[in-house]
C-alpha cells in the first residue's frame, strides 16, 4: 500500500515535470515562429495556460507534499505533539467540510462549462476545467486518509521544511 | 464590512495559525463567505479557474524559476563566486563582500531570494566558516540578507505579481528595483567594511590580473544571461513572459553546450524542482484569487480608501504609514500573501494620493523582502538556521545590523522617489 502510494506520487510527479516541460516547449515554438517565420501561433498560448492551470491544481492535489507547502507553522511546530493532533484535526475537518459542501456546485460550474471552447485547441472548456474537481476530490480524500491517522493519535510531526518550501519570493 | 466577510477572515487567520497551508486557508474561507452570504458556492470554482487560465502574465513565473535551475544545473556558482572572488576578495573582509556580490550578479538570474539563497547558502558556508574565518553565524546571516537582493534586481518573481495586481508594466517596474537593489548591495558592502576593520575579517589571497581574463571568460555565459534578458525585454522584441522563455532556453543551452556538466537526469531534475516551486506560489497566487473576489464584493480596497482619505493623509504620511505595516505584518506573515492580499487593499490609496504605480510597487517589494529577514517569520532565517546550522537566535542577532542598513535604504527610496523612477524615465517611462 505504502509501495504503491510512492510509486504513484513520482508518476505524480513525472506529470507535473512534464506539464512544465510542455509549457517551455510551447513558449519556445512560439518565439520561433513568431520571430523567425513572423508566423503567429495562437494555439502555444492557449497551451501554456492550460498547462499552467493543470500544473498547479494537479500539483497541489498528487505531488506536493505536507512539508512542502506553505504554511504558518510557528506555532504548529511549538506545541506539544497531543495539541498539534488537536489543531490539525481542525483544519482536516474544516477542509473536508467546506471543499465537500462546496463539490456539488463546483462541478455543476465545471459541467456547465461544456458550452464553450477553447478558442484555437478547440477543448471542451468542461474538460479543460475538470482538474478543479479532480482537485477537490483529491484534497478531500487526502484530509480523509490524514484525519484518520490523527484520529489514531498519530503525530503529523512539525509543520514546514524550510530547505524544500519556496513560495517563490 | 458584512457579518460574512468577518467570518471568512476568522476562518482564515484561525486556520493558518492552526497550521493549514496558506492557499487552502483563503480558498476554505471563502467557501464559507459564499455559504453565509447566499452566493452560489461554485463561484469559487469560477473565479480560481478563470482567473488562473485567464493571467498568462504569471506564466513568466515557472520560466524564470526554470531559468534559475538550469543555470544552476551548470556548476555556474563555482564559477561565479571564484569570478566575485577575483573582484573583491582582495579586500578586507574579502569573502563576505564576495556573498554579496555573487546575490547582486545572480539576481541578474534569479528572480527569487530563496533560490538564490538556496543554491549559493551551502557553498557559501562552506567557504566562509573554513578555518574559523567567521563565524557560521555571520555567514549565514550575510547570505540571508544579500539573498534579498535577489528579487529586487530583475528579474523577479513579486515583482511579476505586482505587474498583475496593478496592471503596472512589467519592464518598468524592473527597471525601477535595478538601482534600489544596487543600493542596498552597497549598504550591506559598507556595513561589511565598517564591521571587517572591527572584527578583523581575513583577506583572500589576491588573484593575479593575468588570471582575470580567463576567470572573467569561465563566468561569461552566466553573465550574460541578464544581458540577453534585458535587450529583448526593451528591444520590444519579445513579451515579458516570452522573455523569461528565452532566458529559461539560453540557460538550457549555456548550461548543456558551454559548461558541458549537464545531463538528461539534471534537466529533469530542474524540471522537477521548478515545477514543484510553481505548484507551491501557484496555490498562493489560486487562493488569493478566490479571496480576493470577496475582497472586492465587499468593497474593502474603497472603504479603506475613504477611511485613509478622511484622515487627509498626505503622500509622505500614507508611505510612511505603508512601509510600517508592511513591516510588521512581514514579520507575522508571508510575502507573496502580503503581495497578493494587503497590497491591493493600499494600492487606490496611493494611487489617488498621487503616488506613483511603479515606485509604490518596488517599494512594496522590498519591504516584503526585507519581511523574509525579520523575526519571528522570515523564510530565509528559517532556511539559512537549517543550512548553515546554527540558532535562530544567533543568525538573528547577525542580521540586525544589516536590517537597519536596509530599511534606512528603503527610507531613502521611499521618500527620493527619483532613486526608483530614474532608470524607468530613462527608458521612457511617463511617470
Amino acid at each position: 500500500m505504502q509501495s504503491l502510494g510512492a510509486w504513484l506520487r513520482r508518476r505524480a510527479e513525472n506529470v507535473a515535470a512534464a506539464m512544465l516541460a510542455v509549457m517551455f516547449a510551447a513558449f519556445i515554438i512560439q518565439i520561433v515562429f513568431r520571430y523567425f517565420f513572423n508566423f503567429p501561433t495562437g494555439w502555444t498560448t492557449e497551451l501554456t495556460v492550460i498547462m499552467w492551470l493543470w500544473l498547479v491544481l494537479w500539483g497541489s492535489a498528487f505531488v506536493l507534499g505536507e512539508k512542502e507547502e506553505i504554511r504558518f507553522d510557528l506555532i504548529y511546530s511549538a506545541v506539544r505533539p497531543r495539541v498539534r493532533i488537536g489543531m490539525a484535526i481542525v483544519c482536516a475537518l474544516a477542509i473536508i467540510g467546506l471543499y465537500g459542501a462546496s463539490l456539488p456546485a463546483s462541478y455543476s460550474y465545471v459541467t456547465f462549462m461544456k458550452v464553450e471552447k477553447a478558442s484555437y485547441l478547440k477543448i471542451r472548456m468542461d474538460w479543460l476545467y475538470s482538474i478543479y474537481v479532480i482537485f477537490l476530490v483529491a484534497i478531500i480524500v487526502r484530509y480523509l486518509w490524514l484525519l484518520s491517522r490523527l484520529l489514531r493519535g498519530e503525530d503529523p510531526e512539525a509543520g514546514t521544511d524550510p530547505t524544500k518550501v519556496s513560495s517563490g519570493l | 464590512m458584512t457579518l460574512a466577510f468577518g467570518l471568512c477572515l476568522i476562518a482564515i487567520v484561525a486556520l493558518s495559525l492552526l497550521g493549514l497551508p496558506i492557499g487552502h486557508a483563503m480558498i476554505a474561507g471563502s467557501i464559507l463567505y459564499l455559504f453565509v452570504k447566499g452566493i452560489d458556492p461554485g463561484t469559487a470554482a469560477e473565479q480560481l479557474l478563470n482567473g488562473m487560465y485567464s493571467s498568462f502574465l504569471l506564466l513568466a513565473i515557472p520560466l524564470f524559476i526554470l531559468a534559475a535551475e538550469f543555470m544552476n544545473a551548470g556548476a555556474i556558482m563555482d564559477r561565479l563566486l571564484r569570478f566575485c572572488n577575483a573582484l573583491v576578495g582582495r579586500f578586507r573582509g574579502g569573502l563576505a563582500h564576495v556573498n554579496v556580490v555573487q546575490s547582486i550578479i545572480f539576481a541578474g538570474m534569479s528572480g527569487s531570494a530563496l533560490a538564490d539563497a538556496a543554491s549559493s547558502g551551502k557553498l557559501m558556508q562552506s567557504l566562509m566558516t573554513r578555518d574559523g574565518r567567521y563565524t557560521p553565524a555571520f555567514a549565514a546571516a550575510l547570505t540571508a540578507v544579500s539573498s534579498v537582493i535577489g528579487p529586487i534586481i530583475p528579474p523577479s518573481i513579486p515583482m511579476v505579481l505586482y505587474a498583475l495586481i496593478s496592471d503596472t508594466s512589467i519592464g518598468y517596474l524592473f527597471l525601477g528595483g535595478v538601482i534600489p537593489g544596487l543600493l542596498i548591495g552597497a549598504s550591506q558592502m559598507g556595513l561589511i567594511a565598517i564591521t571587517a576593520r572591527r572584527r578583523n575579517f581575513p583577506v583572500e589571497a589576491k588573484i593575479p590580473l593575468r588570471e582575470l581574463p580567463r576567470i572573467t571568460w569561465e563566468a561569461f555565459p552566466a553573465l550574460l544571461m541578464p544581458v540577453i534578458l534585458f535587450g529583448l525585454l526593451y528591444s520590444g522584441i519579445t513579451t515579458p513572459t516570452e522573455a523569461a522563455a528565452a532566458a529559461a532556453a539560453y540557460a538550457l543551452l549555456a548550461s548543456v553546450l558551454l559548461y558541458r556538466s549537464v545531463g538528461l537526469r539534471d534537466i529533469y531534475n530542474s524540471l522537477n524542482t521548478s515545477a514543484r516551486i510553481t505548484i507551491s506560489i501557484g496555490m498562493l497566487i489560486a487562493g488569493a484569487m478566490v479571496f480576493n473576489y470577496v475582497v472586492t464584493v465587499e468593497n474593502i480596497p474603497k472603504s479603506v480608501a475613504a477611511i485613509l482619505q478622511a484622515y487627509q493623509l498626505s503622500p509622505f504620511t500614507f508611505l510612511l504609514f505603508a512601509n510600517i505595516l508592511l513591516l510588521v505584518l512581514g514579520c507575522f506573515l508571508e510575502g507573496t500573501t502580503i503581495l497578493l492580499v494587503i497590497v491591493p487593499v493600499l494600492l487606490p490609496t496611493a494611487i489617488a494620493l498621487g503616488i506613483d504605480p511603479v515606485h509604490f510597487g518596488v517599494v512594496c517589494v522590498v519591504n516584503i523582502m526585507i519581511g523574509l529577514v525579520t523575526p519571528p517569520y522570515g523564510l530565509l532565517l528559517f532556511l539559512m538556521v537549517k543550512i548553515g546550522q546554527v540558532s535562530l537566535t544567533e543568525l538573528v542577532r547577525e542580521v540586525l545590523p544589516f536590517l537597519w542598513a536596509m530599511i534606512i535604504a528603503l527610507a531613502l527610496m521611499t521618500f527620493v522617489p527619483e532613486i526608483v523612477l530614474w532608470l524607468p524615465r530613462v527608458f521612457g517611462y511617463k511617470g
